[in-house]
């Protein structure tokens, strides 16, 4: 080829120096753009659920020095006075680096990504004054998903969003060096702006007005998938959720359910739906997936349900024990557990179960299995109703129902009318006088969301089960309850 | 020919001496600009004292904007010069001690190190001489009216090239037409948007009363870094003032509670967490210059009592059953064994009963945040920052010279200290340099000293409450005799 292109010799050595060129930027852009360090190793398998690695990086993941400074540079946009990422209510360990469910891994550049762990771990405080006890796999009822997703947006609208402006904070807490700040600057920063701004449309439905906010603890768990992996355009549904608790899946038997409105057959399917929706995209690599997959399906199966830290009465509780045998257990300990109690019955908010429904589950799973990933699925049928729950651990399910509209048990025991109007979600001190977490007062409000009971999706009516008994059946039915 | 040829020639001279020309400009801007050196100091004390922590290529003031400030803006302080404010000069110095230099950007800059806040005069007697103590706690530094300063005379209309540059100019002894024209000028707007930058994050010292000398909110400050909404916190949360502490004989402190509530247990992420305020971020500290510092107070010892004083041994040791029996659990077993049970561990805040504002500043949230510093540099990530309920109970090392005493320094004399709080004066005075050792304080008692106006410290103030540290257990039931017994044995320490 050399002989056949007569060229003169320095031609042919300034192409052969060009080459080597390309190839050297070539490997040094692999290096610093794509290069997959993989997954952090953890020791334990709780330390693994906190922080390790799903591969959610590679798509949704943000650049890590645009995720440390962004708290920093907007904090007029945090939601609730406070510090950084602690105030959308996340749970973070004190002297970790990141919060818990908030992961780090190289991709060419480090990148922050989420994990389960996000959603699902709970946190609760017997008084105000100590650290949180954090249970893994519980409930995250004090974080604002809503606000950080619409936070990351605004950032990226603000024409504050800028290589300027952001190279300056960052260079105040990074040491990056000259090739990384070159592609920080021209790369990184541009297309992650470019890249959030692409989710304002598929969040648009989360922007109405006539929709409240979810609030700290929930998210509108079907929408989600509706808009994101289905693509769906938007319609007039809304059904904000609590987060679920995952321990002790084993539970899930045959013939029984899963999601709020029994939305799911089984939990191996239950973890891989939300696993994508956190990913946001197709795995990179099925492997290392599908090892994910099964390694939490394994543990979230086996993980034990947390014990109730205050003491028991334990001759109200073995009392409680008839009562809830009597009132509770022919839905709550029987074959109904698990399985669907259809709305008329059970009368609760019907926003959730109006969000999904067959035609979308039958997309849902084409468009699971188009990734190659073969699961059970989504039930394509429609949605009738809500799920009649297990209640193991129910102590730190509060706020009740599936919309999280009752703040405690002993509201849940009283009739509708009865039950708080307003109040507050997202305060981590436990009451337990009342089972739930408190959620009034001055504390409460700088702390939470405000929940307003007569706002869309947020109707605490329904379940009037129990709600007349005596005073003194109630008393040691939620004695009892603590024990579960 | 002939005339092609001596164009020719003519503008080949003059390509090659225009390429000449900026081959010299470019290596004198690079001689001029690119040295980055600090004016460094072999010995450990001196180092301490005027050595770079690397802040000063963040913050530092151009050097001559700072010897010129305070004759711009003579009106802004309290007196003549940075003295007023209570900055230390010593002889034949032109930098006060707690300042350091570096020549950086083709400019020599200065920003304040670790001595700033750990260094003080004491003069033992009405007529004695200034001694300059390194270690203790800055009791004349009123660094909040230096922020509020700079502040308010960078922002000044004098603070205008044209007004200042001339000043310069007078007082370096003449300026080059660059430095006259171009890097001053510049160094002016610079400096203006520097402070608006850093000073703006700070804006919590506007919602906040006056500190008063000795004292500083550190941890505000700490939440300044993540660009804290001040405005939305919860008030009480902004009432975080404290007393400079002392820093001697850090080693021994190593795994302790340390800070007044006891949020971190090591020294070193202490010791970054604090060079956070003398402009050393990750990627800009000196980490060579403050392990001399660490290496230096690991072991520094403060001067002892009785090199100025007398004490009476006989009373001491009267003191000393006294002292084990009620202090040492929390306070260790004398002024140099730091061994108690409860020594470095917090007590609460319900036990303590002091008051709980700096407490307050402290949040869990601020605590999350910062297990986010220094992580470019995975092995100095601050791990051990704690959200605590109470104070903690701190070694008593150089006692003496820690006066005032509680953490918010609300309480001038440990005679003082071992009475009620009903007893304890309700107002005095801060900042005197001249010590009491009857009663172990500074003089508190005197509006003036030596002319300088000194601050009225009114414990009635929020953050400023002189309660707590009260009751059996505390020393202030103690018999008359005790009392004066158990001083005696403290001005061993």
């Amino acid at each position: 080829m050399w002989m056949l292109c007569r060229c003169p010799p320095w031609i042919r050595n300034s192409l052969l120096l060009g080459l080597v060129l390309i190839v050297m930027l070539a490997l040094i852009g692999w290096d610093r753009l794509l290069h997959d360090h993989g997954p952090s190793e953890f020791g334990n398998p709780d330390d693994r659920f906190k922080y390790g690695s799903i591969g959610a990086e590679h798509d949704a993941g943000i650049p890590y020095w645009i995720f440390y400074v962004l708290p920093r540079v907007f904090p007029e946009k945090l939601p609730k006075p406070g510090i950084g990422y602690a105030s959308f209510g996340m749970v973070w360990e004190e002297g970790r680096e990141l919060p818990m469910g908030f992961t780090k891994r190289r991709i060419g550049f480090d990148r922050v990504g989420n994990n389960c762990a996000t959603c699902h771990v709970a946190s609760y405080r017997k008084q105000a004054d100590e650290t949180p006890t954090l249970v893994l796999t519980g409930p995250n009822h004090t974080l604002d998903l809503e606000a950080f997703f619409l936070f990351l947006i605004d950032c990226a609208k603000d024409p504050r969003f800028n290589a300027d402006t952001l190279m300056t904070e960052i260079d105040l807490a990074a040491n990056l060096d000259f090739i990384d700040r070159l592609i920080y600057r021209y790369l990184i920063i541009p297309l992650t702006r470019k890249k959030l701004l692409e989710r304002e449309a598929q969040f648009a439905w989360i922007y109405r007005h006539d929709f409240p906010e979810w609030g700290r603890g929930r998210d509108d768990a079907m929408n989600l998938p509706k808009y994101f992996l289905i693509n769906w355009p938007m319609d007039n549904t809304f059904g904000p959720t609590d987060f679920a608790s995952i321990w002790n899946l084993k539970k899930y038997q045959a013939g029984t359910r899963l999601n709020f409105s029994g939305d799911t057959h089984d939990v191996y399917s239950v973890v891989i739906d939300s696993t994508l929706g956190v990913m946001g995209a197709e795995p990179k690599d099925k492997t290392e997936f599908q090892g994910h997959i099964d390694w939490l399906v394994n543990y979230l199966s086996n993980k034990p349900v947390p014990k109730y830290p205050f003491a028991i009465d334990v001759v109200a509780a073995a009392r409680g024990k008839s009562v809830f045998t009597a009132h509770c257990a022919g839905c709550h300990a029987s074959a109904r557990t698990g399985t669907v109690m259809p709305l008329a019955e059970i009368g609760t908010d019907r926003g959730r179960m109006d969000t999904w429904g067959k035609q979308e589950a039958i997309a849902g799973n084409k468009a699971v299995s188009d990734l190659g990933i073969e699961r059970k699925g989504l039930v394509e049928a429609p949605l009738t109703g809500y799920l009649v729950q297990f209640l193991d651990g129910i102590w730190l399910r509060a706020p009740y129902l599936h919309n999280g509209s009752v703040p405690t048990l002993a509201d849940l025991l009283k009739p509708p009318a009865q039950r708080p109007q307003v109040f507050w979600r997202g305060y981590d001190v436990y009451d337990p006088q009342q089972i739930g977490f408190v959620t009034q007062g001055d504390e409460a409000e700088r702390a939470g969301t405000r929940f307003d009971t007569r706002l869309r999706g947020n109707g605490n009516q329904g379940h009037d089960f129990g709600t007349v008994l005596s005073e003194a059946d109630k008393s040691v039915l939620l004695a009892y309850l603590k024990t579960l | 020919m002939n005339m092609r040829d001596s164009g020719c020639r003519t503008c080949r001279f003059v390509l090659w001496s225009g390429l000449i020309l900026l081959l010299l400009i470019s290596i004198a801007a690079a001689i001029r600009f690119l040295p980055d050196r600090a004016v460094t100091y072999d010995d450990p004390v001196e180092h301490f004292k005027y050595g770079s922590t690397g802040g000063e290529r963040n913050m530092g003031f151009p050097f001559w904007l700072f010897q010129v400030l305070p004759e711009v803006c003579p009106d802004l302080l309290p007196g003549k010069g940075y003295q007023s404010l209570g900055f230390i000069f010593e002889p034949g110095r032109d930098l006060p001690v707690g300042m350091s230099k570096r020549h950086h950007l083709g400019i020599d800059r200065v920003f304040l190190n670790c001595a700033v806040c750990h260094a003080a005069t004491v003069r033992t007697s009405a007529n004695a001489k200034p001694m300059l103590v390194v270690g203790m706690p800055a009791n004349q530094l009123d660094l909040m009216r230096f922020q509020k300063f700079v502040q308010a005379c960078v922002n000044d209309r004098r603070f205008t090239p044209s007004q200042v540059v001339p000043r310069i100019a007078e007082k370096a002894g003449g300026l080059s037409l660059l430095d006259r024209w171009v890097i001053y000028p510049l160094g002016i707007h610079l400096m203006r948007d520097g402070v608006a930058g850093l000073l703006g994050r700070m804006r919590f010292i506007h919602m906040q009363d006056e500190w008063g000398p000795g004292r500083v909110d550190t941890f505000n400050s700490a939440k300044a870094i993540f660009g804290t909404a001040f405005e939305q916190l919860p008030k009480e949360e902004l009432i975080g003032v404290s007393d400079f502490p002392a820093i001697w004989n850090q080693a021994k402190k190593q795994g302790m509670q340390l800070h007044w509530d006891g949020n971190n247990s090591r020294v070193e992420e202490r010791n970054l967490s604090a060079a956070f305020g003398t402009g050393a971020t990750p990627k800009l500290i000196d980490h060579a210059a403050i392990a001399r510092i660490e290496a230096w107070i690991g072991s520094a010892k403060p001067p002892a009592f009785e090199r100025f004083y007398s004490i009476d041994r006989a009373l001491a040791e009267r003191g000393a059953p006294i002292y084990a029996q009620h202090c040492a659990a929390c306070h260790g077993r004398n002024g140099s064994d730091f061994s108690g049970e409860y020594v470095g561990k917090v007590t609460p805040i319900a036990v303590i009963g002091t008051d709980r504002g700096r407490l307050d500043s402290y949040t869990a949230q601020l605590a999350q945040n910062q297990g986010m510093l220094y992580s470019a540099d995975p092995e100095r990530r601050f791990r051990h920052f704690r959200k605590t309920w109470g104070y903690a109970n701190a070694p008593l090392d150089g006692l003496w010279l820690r006066a005032p005493y509680l953490h918010n320094g609300s309480v001038p004399s440990l005679w003082d200290l071992l009475q009620p709080t009903a007893q304890r004066p309700v107002k005095f005075y801060r900042g005197n340099e001249v010590y009491d050792p009857k009663r172990m304080g500074f003089v508190a008692d005197q509006p003036n000293s030596e002319g300088r106006a000194l601050f009225a410290f009114d414990t009635r103030i929020a953050g400023n409450g002189n309660a707590g540290h009260e009751g059996p257990g505390y020393g202030t039931d103690l018999a008359e005799a005790d009392k004066r017994a158990l001083l005696e044995y403290l001005k061993t320490f």
